[in-house]
């Protein structure tokens, strides 16, 4: 065996004794025992509510394109037995939900949600329907009629057609959606609409309009990713919703939204009467009301101060992804 | 009888192919047509590297299908945002941008950012805690030289010192030493190859994954073959040795110490990696060894000055600086791949000189018990400390 001077140890030893102080050394990024100061005084934008309103508000088209959707025909006088007549056409459509972002829709008559159809009480309603998609569809209302008039039964083919006709019963605020099969499918893909039916006494003046909230799955993974009223992501944060001060605002919501068990609706800077379904003498007075898919209701807004007032989900994730907009209440 | 003209014959199939291309181009919807309907694209982005700014986030998007792919909405944490692109909306085949999105992200909490195309696909990319990106600045140019050398220089400096005791070995012991030397890069010849081949996993497909790996790895193989034939060539003929076979040795180290630099990096930098001072030793110890085999070749023969041992540990530890730069700044998973696979190359060709190194100066030849045993001591030492790291 080879003999060791004492040159050799330390010389093979080295390497062990330097190692030592480097075991205690401190190295920057290490620890994170200090709170970190983030923002260093950097002047960060906000990125609170406030800023995504107008134009800066990611959304698609421009400021009426929505105005038949979001303003119903008017209320007509009672009149038993009068007919009211539409005509709906069942059309597969790739719709813009959100800028650039395309969704291959299945519409009433080319929008998602198709149109309103208001008739007053013990009016004879005729819905002359005509498929022109690609899969089998059906309407289905919500409402009082005969079982054959369901549009459960009935499935009506690319190509043909089917009138449905029944009185419009009870008063309220109602919706119709199809109920073809998978009906989860049928609904969320954009086959929905609200459906008013006036009371005998009609309701007092005011700013009519038409509120269907609902979503959009775009990838396909049974989650929405764009939440909407009336069909467009944000759409009323970039163009606000005008209404005057002077005159009581009325809001027929619906919610048709599919995959998530519940949806809302929030207003700021005020409250407002809630009356379920439309019907009946309950009237809730609230900020907040929650609403099930297939349930709809009658909102009354008398505005205190005029501005501009945001109202969206109070489900924060739903407002984020499209559910937002605003009220422009002008002092008239 | 084809005389001069049989060249111009060696262009024909070529000739033909583009005849052929073109023909299936022009009427190529019709023949698949036959088929039946092809699938729509996917639609994924690859969302390469996700940077946090102050009170910003920058997102690196590339488009890996042949179809052209366009960036339509971006969320962070389910909500959407306004954002910035920094190149094209619509992305073609491996094309790249940058989004950048305002957002007040929490330290050290975990995010998901979102980009969805226009067809409505979202893909999404969750951080585990975000952290705060380096900037380059003087200091982290400063910190990841420091990383480098004190994960590279230092312990390779180290391991050289064993040098005068190696002198003062019996000829069966610089053998199971240098065969040592051999099991060592071995072991990290296999980790840099297992390294690569993970890396390209995560690549597109496009750019050609296990392929890239096999042309690195081939690249850098024949490259050190022929470097190390030249230095056999000028010792006369008789097989590198000695400062020769050292520097080959210390060159496959510095090529695997790149991609080690690299990966370090580039964790750091994503916030993968927690820094710490028992990740640092641990490497320090790990890569000590590496000192050691870079010595064992200079054992026997002419003396070798302190300066030439300098640069060898330089040319050995120094790439791990360059990594960490590297790694830091630029972070790309391609980059990890080209240098590991050309690290495992190198490697393995420097084993095939050590081992016929060892074939000729063994007492006992490549079987005989302090070879074999040295081998197993140089997998197993680097194997034990690199538990250190894992």
């Amino acid at each position: 065996m080879p003999k060791f001077t004492r040159k050799q140890i330390l010389a093979g030893a080295a390497p062990l004794i330097a190692a030592a102080p480097l075991a205690r050394l401190n190295l920057p990024g290490h620890s994170h025992s200090h709170p970190s100061a983030t923002h260093e005084g950097h002047n960060h934008p906000t990125l609170g509510h406030a800023a995504m309103i107008r134009e800066h508000v990611p959304a698609p088209g421009g400021p009426h394109d929505l105005d038949k959707l979001l303003y119903p025909p008017e209320a007509l006088p009672y009149k038993r037995g009068r007919v009211r007549e539409y005509e709906l056409f069942a059309v597969d459509k790739t719709i813009e939900v959100a800028p650039g972002v395309h969704f291959n829709a299945w519409t009433y008559n080319g929008t998602v949600p198709g149109p309103v159809i208001r008739a007053t009480e013990d009016d004879l309603l005729r819905v002359n329907f005509v498929n022109g998609g690609s899969h089998p569809h059906t309407i289905h209302f919500h409402g009082i009629h005969p079982s054959n008039m369901d549009g459960v039964f009935e499935v009506v083919p690319p190509g043909s057609s089917f009138t449905y006709e029944f009185p419009a019963r009870p008063a309220g605020m109602h919706l119709y959606h199809c109920h073809a099969t998978p009906l989860k499918k049928h609904i969320h893909k954009g086959l929905y609409g609200a459906f008013i039916i006036d009371p005998k006494e009609p309701r007092p003046p005011a700013q009519e309009l038409v509120m269907v909230m609902n979503g959009y799955d775009t990838d396909g993974d049974g989650g929405n990713n764009f939440y909407t009223v009336n069909g467009r992501s944000f759409y009323y944060a970039r163009y606000p919703i005008e209404v005057k001060r002077s005159q009581t605002v009325r809001i027929y919501l619906a919610n048709l939204t599919e995959f998530d068990l519940i949806n809302s609706l929030h207003l700021h800077g005020d409250f407002f009467r809630y009356q379920p379904t439309g019907t009946g003498d309950y009237w809730e007075y609230t900020d907040t009301v929650m609403q099930v898919q297939g349930q709809r209701g009658v909102i009354e807004i008398d505005f205190a101060n005029p501005g501009e007032f945001m109202f969206h989900a109070h489900q924060s994730e739903f407002a984020e992804l499209g559910w937002m907009g605003f009220f422009d209440v002008k002092d008239e | 009888m084809l005389g001069r003209s049989w060249r111009l014959w060696a262009f024909v199939p070529l000739v033909l192919l583009t005849a052929v291309v073109a023909l299936f181009t022009a009427a190529g919807g019709s023949v698949t047509g036959l088929l039946g309907e092809t699938a729509p694209p996917l639609d994924e982005f690859d969302i390469r590297r996700v940077e946090f700014h102050p009170s910003e986030i920058r997102i690196r998007v590339t488009n890996p299908q042949p179809d052209d792919l366009t960036i339509a909405s971006v969320t962070v944490d389910d909500a959407i945002m306004p954002f910035d692109v920094e190149g094209d909306s619509t992305l073609g085949r491996l094309r790249s941008s940058e989004i950048v999105v305002q957002y007040d992200w929490v330290p050290e909490e975990p995010i998901t950012v979102g980009v969805t195309s226009s067809t409505g696909i979202e893909t999404t990319e969750e951080i585990a805690a975000a952290v705060q990106t380096p900037q380059a600045s003087a200091r982290s140019f400063f910190g990841y030289a420091l990383i480098g050398t004190l994960v590279g220089i230092v312990p390779i400096a180290l391991g050289l010192l064993w040098l005068p005791s190696l002198r003062r070995a019996a000829p069966q012991w610089l053998a199971a030493f240098m065969a040592l030397t051999a099991g060592l890069l071995t072991f990290l010849a296999v980790e840099a190859l297992s390294e690569a081949l993970e890396l390209q996993a995560a690549l597109p497909s496009a750019l050609g994954g296990a392929g890239l790996v096999l042309l690195g790895v081939a690249l850098s193989f024949l490259f050190l073959t022929a470097i190390s034939t030249r230095m056999g060539e000028s010792s006369g003929g008789a097989g590198v040795s000695g400062l020769a076979l050292a520097t080959l040795v210390a060159i496959g180290i510095g090529l695997h110490n790149l991609g080690e630099g690299l990966a370090i990096g580039s964790s750091f930098a994503l916030g993968e990696l927690a820094l710490g001072t028992f990740f640092i030793v641990g490497f320090m110890i790990h890569n000590v060894t590496e000192g050691l085999g870079i010595a064992s070749p200079l054992a026997e023969g002419r003396g070798v000055s302190w300066q030439r041992l300098a640069v060898l540990a330089l040319v050995a530890g120094a790439p791990a600086i360059l990594g960490a730069w590297l790694g830091g700044f630029i972070t790309s998973d391609l980059l990890g791949v080209v240098f590991f696979a050309a690290a495992a190359g190198a490697a393995f060709e420097v084993v095939v000189e050590v081992g016929r190194y060892v074939a000729r100066r063994a007492p006992g030849g490549l079987g005989s018990p302090h070879v074999l045993g040295g081998f197993l001591a140089g997998v197993g030492v680097m194997y034990v400390t690199g538990l250190l790291v894992a």
